[in-house]
């Protein structure tokens, strides 16, 4: 309201009355009525004041629609622009208002305009284009930037242009550019180069290679940029390449100029004329990207070099010599991106490990981060080896991983099974010496490493497993695969459960073709080319299939979860035990519905401590299963209670309207929990779980709430879009609850004037409770938060009117690095400060994340000392309540996910 | 207008870097080293300071003396400047610089004193009446030395506290770089500047041929080394200078111990290394983008492995890594060491950098052959790894770094003479930019930027608001240089703004220049035409 009170300009409507007038317009219960009234009085008089206020109107009321503000056409372009910024929705701009806002004085309305133009608002791309095109010169950078960013944003929206001309144009523009003077233009151009550069490239397919290359070298000149940005969306760009030289691509790995494409003629006199002009700002590109300072920009280029290598076997080659050196990388993210671009060559052949590469590939099977381990395994899982040497040091040096690092027994086990799976002539070449060894530590005569020999067992078995033909395995080999079973099954889980392997296992074993005398090898049959060895040879699993009863459960993939496979008999049991618990309330449903609440209401109550029980006496296999189940039982319990209270004889007695009020909020609150906190659900589970919410806002519906109707509904008929799509997806079948909803709320308009209560009342009467049925993909999603030496005692030091930096030790559970995490840091007077927390910018896995956070903490008031309450929340689906959050803060409702940690502040003095 | 640019030190020549610029009447001294290869020769071994002013009255002379970073070939000469030739005007350098340099002045002056019985020509108390005329600086603050004169320092890499800076005066603007990196090492970040209109920039050119592989290569061969000597129970010797190389090949080895859980000691042999990590720690601010980014969680220089190294430890057995100085091997505690570990050959000398003189490391990277060694009577049979680090920028990163800033002019110092001429050459050919490489003592002059100020007139002023581009067709050049595709015929689709291009410039006798629109000076000169 500041902005109204220094004014002192004569209007006709007075500063009083627009404060009004302002207020009725942020008040949430202000009728539509008198908003409608309002604001037609505010556009009768276009001044400052009143489109500020318009615009205010339409930010705070998105119901009031776009087309109750009507633009005047001779107000501010500047303000204008305010008022269309916050109304927009699906607003139709002709294209003459379009260019004049563009070509009015107010630079920041250009820029919103430019940045805007063809995603918020439609704009004929002739037009779009050409003032694109033009701003590309205007005089101030932000604009400059902004006219760029519209043209990339043109091409990721799958624009397109016909006239060649005018791409070529807007290239060549962008080209220029990237040596502008300042940065943000510069990062746009990048963009622009290449998106439209590709787009230039495929006009035309005999120039396609000329082009792309020329993008190429374009995007190659900006990795010594001076701004990491820009940099970064260089490389970021040289993902998108379809086709570039061979010479081109060697070229960018070394950073002397070499002479290569005078020599290769055979490319064609076009080629090499071009490399000769580009080669220079080629030179040594990724060789410098990969050694840059920041990590993003490494982990960029890293990225990139996926796709570069596919354009050629060369390139790859010498590529994968810079990607191993990365291998010693200080950053993790970046190590494990090397080793994840290393995984995609192997999957497109593209990877040849040669002698020179081992000490650093092998080195990453020592690495004492979990994920690099893991990555540097699934390479090994797939990639082929070119010779007998490579396989025996894979060998020595998967055992020597097993042996610093026995809790990777489970993967290192797999990678095993695959190994053996496609290197079997090599299998078959090593396996005197490997039976020999089994066959002692398992007669009792050498002290045996239990590990070692199941891991000698799984390589030697995996292969025939697959095959009607055991080659030259010796048959007791797969009787002492079976003495280990427990233990090797889950290196075949990607093909066979334990059922079938032991099934398997038990009838190679009565082969007695082949005995243990019949192994001749041929020694000196060093150099085996790899030619008939079969890669990951699925088809055969058929065989195995046929003769195999239907008992194969899970899909020819990898089991993502090797810690829960390890515990699996423990997880199976957690998953038993839920299953057991979760069917409990769907039977008590009916008591609960002819009103024995009270006693159901002990049985879950006995449900419940049953469960603690059980979480507590587990180690962390399954404590997202009972996580979700207390929380579940919770949530019926709660139901139960309001349900009680709904049924029709006991309507009006027993619970004040107070208290059903304040059940029926926890009740929702434990519902939305239920939604936010957990990932991974099946979409019948989803709809379980939204099928609660709108039962409880139907709920609320009934209990006659007036005040906050319009809202309930909004958001009954938000949720049930929602319901609906995913029933579209899922084609399930909507239960007579939901039918019965869809109903009633088609009949209701949103400002609740028809709305009948009666008829909420009566879909009430469809609900069931459905059963849950846990299978072990729910997770919960979690946070814990800690705040180290920090107590009444001890309390963190701040100056007043200075920021003070809290130190959060984070830990975050089953996170996807898509959420939008929040740091809630309160002060006791209601004042709340929200704080974004960037995930990109930590490193850890989806599972488990671990770092500190320094959070700053900006009103530290004039006061002796301070609590501040943080806790951490994610942004979930509902839709934020109040307005006050619209500033900087999370758009949706958060779902905390820790407890409040209080953290005590002190004053000291400045000197 | 003209810069005028004299070369007293690192001229055509690697040693005593100073450099002084008269750009629009306000005179900078950059740099102030000595020469270190001529400890017996005063005269060879400071700069020739009176050629900036004959009469020796420097504080009318120079506006100020800036310092890029503490290497004494850069800022050896300070305290003789100051002190003995009496400077009294404002020193500028970065925070960093100013906490190591009285320890770097003091050690050369005992070296002088001390080593070579030299006559004192300064005391130690004299260094610190010179530290107190020091202004230290910020990175990419904006110093307003006075009313003409503006400053900036930018982050040079090299050594810790090294920066290149910016003078502007009036519309000259120029950039001194001192010595940069532009690849960041372990612990350092690159060179980092903004684009810039610049008259001049005076670049050094150590490597001015030379193209060094990537870091990771260098890295990898040094790990594999010492790995391959501490798991078959060698010990390893790292003969280093204190400051900088020591801290990065540290971090190094910190990292890699990590990640592979190795529980082999290393070692820092002296005080002054120890002193020197103190320095890293406080210096955070001043190091690479990932040893600042894990700040929070962990000081990198707090390394965990390392451990203070006695003198009773060289006989003990077992493997380790043990960092010591001198990095010569000249004398003191490496060669002491030294003499015990070459006798093995299951132990290692890693040698950072390159050598000149009769030293131990000389003889140890020239000729690998002569493993017993005469004078010092040692047999030799331990392995030598010799590491190609350097914290000098490459001839690609010079060139990169010319071509981002694309100034008028470019001047090379610090690098050796036949080596700068192609450097010279390659900048005027390639990049197109007028390039000197003047030899000590030498003045260079090139014109500067001068703007005129001018007037505008409204009309002119709203014009330029409102934007104003039209669309042409016309050939453009670098397509008619292609043989292969045959565009020059066909026009080329270009984007004009003709806002400013619309000005008219008029100079009216005896007043003010002044800007028109062209529809204004038209209507003037029709008003003129009536008046007439």
């Amino acid at each position: 309201m500041a902005e109204q009170q220094d004014d002192t300009s004569e209007q006709p409507l007075s500063l009083r009355t627009l404060c009004t007038m302002r207020s009725f317009l942020l008040h949430p219960s202000t009728s539509k009525r008198t908003v409608s009234s309002i604001v037609e009085t505010l556009t009768r008089t276009p001044t400052h004041h009143t489109l500020k206020l318009l615009s205010d109107a339409a930010a705070h009321r998105p119901d009031l629609g776009p087309s109750a503000v009507v633009l005047p056409a001779d107000s501010s372009p500047h303000l204008t622009v305010e008022v269309l910024a916050s109304s927009l929705t699906d607003l139709h701009l002709d294209d003459a208002r379009f260019a004049s806002l563009c070509f009015g004085d107010s630079v920041a309305a250009r820029v919103w305009m430019l940045r805007n133009a063809g995603s918020k608002f439609e704009v004929r791309p002739g037009l779009l284009l050409a003032v694109l095109l033009g701003f590309t010169k205007d005089p101030y950078p932000y604009v400059r930037a902004a006219a760029l960013e519209g043209l990339a944003g043109f091409c990721e929206r799958g624009g397109e242009s016909k006239d060649v001309e005018l791409v070529e144009a807007c290239y060549r523009r962008a080209v220029q550019l990237l040596r502008d003077m300042d940065p943000c233009a510069r990062l746009s151009a990048v963009r622009v180069v290449a998106s439209w550069g590709l787009m230039l490239a495929s006009s035309n397919s005999d120039m396609k290679t000329y082009w792309s290359n020329d993008v190429f070298a374009k995007l190659c000149s900006m990795a010594r940029d001076m701004n990491m940005k820009v940099r970064v969306e260089a490389f970021d760009g040289l993902k998108k390449l379809e086709i570039v030289s061979e010479d081109l691509l060697l070229q960018s790995l070394s950073k002397r100029v070499s002479g290569h494409g005078k020599q290769k003629q055979a490319l064609g006199q076009s080629t090499s004329e071009q490399f000769v002009i580009l080669a220079t700002s080629v030179a040594g590109a990724i060789v410098h990207g990969l050694e840059d300072e920041f990590f993003e920009v490494r982990k960029s280029v890293c990225k990139s070099l996926r796709t570069l290598t596919r354009l050629s076997a060369e390139f790859a080659r010498e590529a994968l010599d810079s990607l191993m050196d990365v291998l010693n990388d200080g950053s993790t993210v970046v190590r494990l991106q090397a080793l994840e671009t290393m995984h995609h060559m192997a999957i497109s052949g593209r990877l040849k490990l040669h002698e020179k590469n081992l000490h650093m590939f092998f080195g990453a099977l020592v690495d004492d981060n979990w994920d690099i381990r893991h990555t540097d395994r699934k390479i090994l899982k797939v990639v082929k080896l070119n010779n007998l040497a490579l396989f025996k040091s894979s060998i020595d040096r998967l055992l020597g991983n097993l042996d610093s690092y026995p809790q990777d027994e489970a993967d290192v086990f797999c990678t095993f099974s695959h190994l053996g799976r496609n290197h079997k002539k090599f299998v078959s070449l090593i396996i005197k010496d490997t039976f020999e060894e089994i066959e002692a530590a398992l007669e009792g005569n050498v002290e045996f490493n239990s590990a070692r020999i199941a891991a000698l067992l799984i390589l030697s078995i995996s292969a025939p497993l697959l095959n009607a033909d055991v080659g030259r395995i010796p048959a007791v080999m797969f009787s002492y695969a079976v003495t280990f079973l427990g233990r090797i099954y889950n290196a075949f889980s990607d093909i066979m459960d334990r059922d079938s392997l032991l099934a398997c296992l038990c009838e190679k074993s009565r082969s007695t073709e082949y005995s243990a005398t019949n192994i001749d090898l041929v020694e000196g049959e060093q150099q085996f080319p790899l030619l008939e060895c079969d890669a990951p040879n699925f088809a055969s699993n058929e065989v195995i299939n046929s003769k195999i009863d239907s008992h194969i459960t899970r899909e020819p993939k990898e089991v993502a979860n090797y810690q829960i496979e390890q515990q699996r008999s423990e997880y199976d049991e957690v998953i038993k035990f839920t299953n057991y618990i979760l069917a409990k309330p769907h039977d008590m449903w009916q008591r609960i519905q002819s009103g024995h609440a009270n006693e159901v209401l002990r049985s879950l109550r006995c449900l419940k401590e049953l469960t603690t029980m059980k979480f507590d006496s587990l180690g962390s296999g399954g404590a997202d299963a009972l996580a979700f189940t207390l929380l579940y039982l919770r949530v019926i319990e709660l139901l139960s209670e309001v349900w009680e209270h709904l049924l029709p004889a006991k309507r009006l007695c027993t619970l004040g309207i107070g208290k059903l009020e304040f059940k029926l909020g926890k009740l929702e609150r434990r519902v939305k929990e239920l939604i936010s906190r957990f990932t991974g659900f099946s979409a019948q589970d989803e709809l379980n779980v939204l099928e609660l919410m709108l039962l409880t806002y139907a709920l609320r519906m009934c209990k006659d709430e007036i005040i906050g109707m319009n809202h309930t509904i909004k958001r009954l008929s938000t949720l049930y879009l929602r319901v609906e799509s995913i029933l579209k997806e899922s084609s399930a079948l909507p239960s007579n609850f939901i039918v019965e909803l869809g109903k009633v709320l088609s009949g209701t308009s949103i400002n609740g004037a028809s709305c009948n209560l009666l008829q909420f009342d009566a879909s009430l009467e469809f609900f069931s409770l459905k059963q849950f049925l846990f299978h072990g993909q729910i997770k919960h999603v979690k946070a814990e938060l800690n705040i180290s030496n920090n107590d009444l005692e001890h309390p963190l030091p701040f100056v007043s009117g200075l920021p003070v930096g809290v130190p959060c030790e984070i830990i975050l559970h089953n996170i996807s690095s898509e959420s939008r995490l929040w740091l809630r840091m309160a002060l006791d007077d209601g004042f709340i400060h929200h704080l974004f927390l960037d995930l990109d910018r930590f490193e850890g896995s989806e599972e488990v994340t671990k770092f500190t956070f320094v959070a700053p903490f900006y009103r530290t008031a004039e006061a002796i000392c301070l609590t501040l309450k943080i806790c951490i929340g994610l942004e979930c689906l509902f839709e934020n309540v109040s307005p006050v959050q619209r500033f900087g803060g999370p758009k949706r409702e958060l779902a905390l996910l820790c407890k409040e940690k209080q953290v005590f502040l002190y004053k000291v003095n400045k000197d | 207008m003209a810069i005028e640019t004299l070369v007293l030190g690192a001229g055509q020549d690697i040693g005593k870097s100073c450099v002084v610029v008269t750009i629009n009447g306000k005179r900078i001294m950059f740099d102030c080293g000595i020469d270190t290869r001529f400890f017996d020769s005063p005269t060879h071994r400071y700069p020739d300071f009176t050629l900036i002013s004959p009469n020796r009255d420097f504080n009318s002379a120079l506006s100020c003396i800036i310092i890029t970073h503490f290497h004494l070939d850069h800022i050896g000469a300070l305290a003789y400047f100051t002190e003995v030739c009496g400077y009294n005007g404002p020193i500028y350098m970065t925070y960093p610089t100013k906490a190591l340099a009285p320890m770097m002045l003091e050690d050369n002056r005992k070296v002088m004193v001390d080593r070579l019985g030299e006559e004192e020509l300064f005391s130690a108390d004299q260094i610190a009446e010179c530290m107190k005329k020091v202004i230290a600086v910020n990175l990419r603050q904006t110093i307003q030395v006075d009313e003409d004169l503006q400053i900036r320092a930018y982050y040079a890499g090299h050594v810790i506290g090294a920066a290149m800076f910016y003078a502007k005066v009036g519309d000259a603007e120029m950039v001194y770089t001192g010595d940069y990196n532009m690849t960041p090492d372990r612990h350092l970040g690159a060179a980092q500047i903004d684009r810039l209109r610049l008259d001049l920039l005076i670049t050094e050119s150590t490597y001015a041929t030379t193209i060094r592989d990537s870091r990771y290569a260098r890295e990898r061969e040094f790990l594999k080394a010492v790995h391959k000597c501490v798991s078959s129970g060698g010990k390893v010797l790292i003969p280093t200078y204190a400051l900088g190389r020591a801290q990065e090949l540290c971090i190094l080895l910190e990292d890699y111990w990590e990640r592979m859980k190795l529980k082999v000691p290393i070692y820092f042999s002296a005080g002054l290394t120890i002193q020197a990590n103190v320095y890293h720690k406080m210096l955070i601010s001043w190091t690479s983008q990932k040893i600042k980014d894990r700040f929070s969680k962990h000081n990198a220089f707090d390394f965990k492995n390392v451990k203070k190294f006695e003198r009773s430890m060289i006989d003990a057995p077992g493997p380790c890594v043990l960092f010591a100085t001198p990095e010569k091997i000249s004398s003191g505690f490496s060669l002491e060491v030294f003499k015990h570990w070459a006798v093995s050959e299951n132990n290692l000398v890693s040698l950072p950098g390159y050598f000149v003189g009769e030293t131990m490391g000389h003889k140890l990277t020239s000729n690998k052959q002569a493993k017993d060694d005469a004078d010092t009577k040692i047999d030799i049979r331990c392995q030598v790894h010799q590491l190609a680090f350097s914290p000098h920028t490459d001839s690609k990163g010079i060139m990169d770094l010319v071509n981002f800033l694309s100034p008028k002019h470019v001047i090379l110092v610090h690098g050796e003479k036949h080596k700068m001429a192609t450097l010279k050459d390659k900048i005027h050919s390639e990049l197109g930019i007028q390039c000197y490489d003047p030899a000590n003592n030498e003045t260079i002059y090139i014109p500067s930027t001068h703007y005129v100020n001018a007037e505008t007139s409204d009309t002119f002023v709203r014009s330029c608001l409102k934007p104003n581009f039209t669309f042409q067709k016309c050939s453009s050049v670098d397509i008619c240089n292609s043989t292969t595709i045959d565009k020059s015929l066909m026009p080329e689709l270009q984007v004009e703004d003709e806002r400013v291009a619309e000005g008219v410039l008029v100079v009216d006798k005896g007043k003010k220049a002044k800007v028109l629109h062209q529809d204004e000076l038209l209507l003037m000169l029709g008003e003129t035409k009536q008046d007439s």
